[in-house]
């Protein structure tokens, strides 16, 4: 603990008690703003581990479906069969305020028909694992959303649990011990204050008494 | 507040073709530098991307710094996901690592 370096006067000391009081208070609101993160931060990472390990798997196992598909095919082909999608992916983004971290939610919006190419020239196990994908990307967009909103929460939890410690720890005790310092020390003065007059009493006093006798 | 944005992934170009149909833009990139650069040049657009998938053996090589510059503003998410290689964790270390700096330690590790 150190002591604030601050004047020992009365005018310092009730500052100090002023800034005792708002540090209490930004302590507590921090505080609570901390647990309500925590609180949204823990339910959305319990359903993001989930998600992830669900997401993971199907999707390796779509890439290689597609890989596998795509290796059945001469690679110009499959170039061109893909080259001009007509399928248009649109997103619409929200975001919503969660304790003054804003956080995003995304919405799929899948447009025209994903299987725009020749019949022909085009294996049946693309057209399988091109749906199958389709299928996946609400999914992934859910991840993606879950994921971005715990990430964003974990750096404000971070700042706040902080900011908690540093007046907890810190700034508090800090000032609590200067608030006692100068209080001690304005009562030591005082008491000084006192003792000079006691004594310069009792030497008036001993001067009256010399000069009647 | 919505808004109109559009999905992105950057990866092994014979990887996320197949996302090409889907009509989610497809960025080829096949080192985490170009990737980082990728990154930087999508977000520095102004955000037409709100959704970024980048596959893991990318994702695992772009710097502590550069990671932050990317992620610290709400749009775009960048996702890593895993390649047709399959899943080597570090998806699943991420949201550790995430839990670790809100909480000070990871207590979901098992």
């Amino acid at each position: 603990m150190a002591i604030l370096d601050v004047k020992p006067t009365r005018m310092e000391l009730l500052n100090l008690k002023k800034r005792v009081t708002s540090a209490v208070r930004g302590h507590k609101l921090l505080k609570d703003k901390q647990d309500g993160l925590m609180k949204t931060f823990m339910e959305i990472i319990r359903e993001a581990k989930t998600l992830r390990r669900e997401v993971e798997e199907i999707l390796s196992k779509a890439f290689k479906n597609f890989m596998q598909a795509s290796s059945m095919m001469p690679p110009e082909m499959l170039e061109t069969a893909l080259l001009y999608p007509s399928a248009k992916t649109e997103l619409e983004v929200r975001t919503k305020n969660v304790m003054s971290v804003h956080i995003p939610y995304f919405k799929i919006k899948l447009e025209g028909n994903i299987l725009n190419y020749g019949y022909l020239q085009t294996s049946a196990e693309l057209d399988m694992s091109l749906s199958a994908l389709q299928d996946l990307l609400p999914m992934l967009v859910k991840l993606a959303q879950i994921e971005k909103q715990a990430e964003r929460l974990a750096e404000e939890l971070e700042t706040t649990r902080r900011r908690v410690n540093a007046l907890e720890h810190k700034l508090i005790p800090d000032l609590k011990e200067t608030v006692k310092f100068i209080s001690m020390k304005l009562a030591e003065t005082e008491r000084a204050g006192i003792v000079s007059v006691m004594r310069v009493k009792a030497m008036i006093e001993a001067a009256e008494e010399a000069i009647e006798d | 507040m919505t808004d109109k944005h559009s999905i992105a992934i950057i990866g092994n170009r014979d990887t996320i073709l197949g996302f090409k149909a889907l009509g989610v833009h497809t960025f080829d990139a096949n080192t985490p530098e170009e990737a980082t650069d990728l990154l930087l040049k999508l977000k520095s657009e102004g955000g037409s991307h709100a959704i970024i998938f980048i596959t893991e053996d990318l994702s695992e090589g772009i710097t502590k710094e550069n990671w932050k510059k990317l992620s610290g503003t709400a749009l775009p998410a960048i996702i890593p996901v895993p390649d047709s290689k399959g899943s080597k964790g570090s998806g699943i270390r991420r949201i550790g690592k995430m839990v670790e700096q809100a909480v000070g330690s990871d207590i979901f590790n098992e």
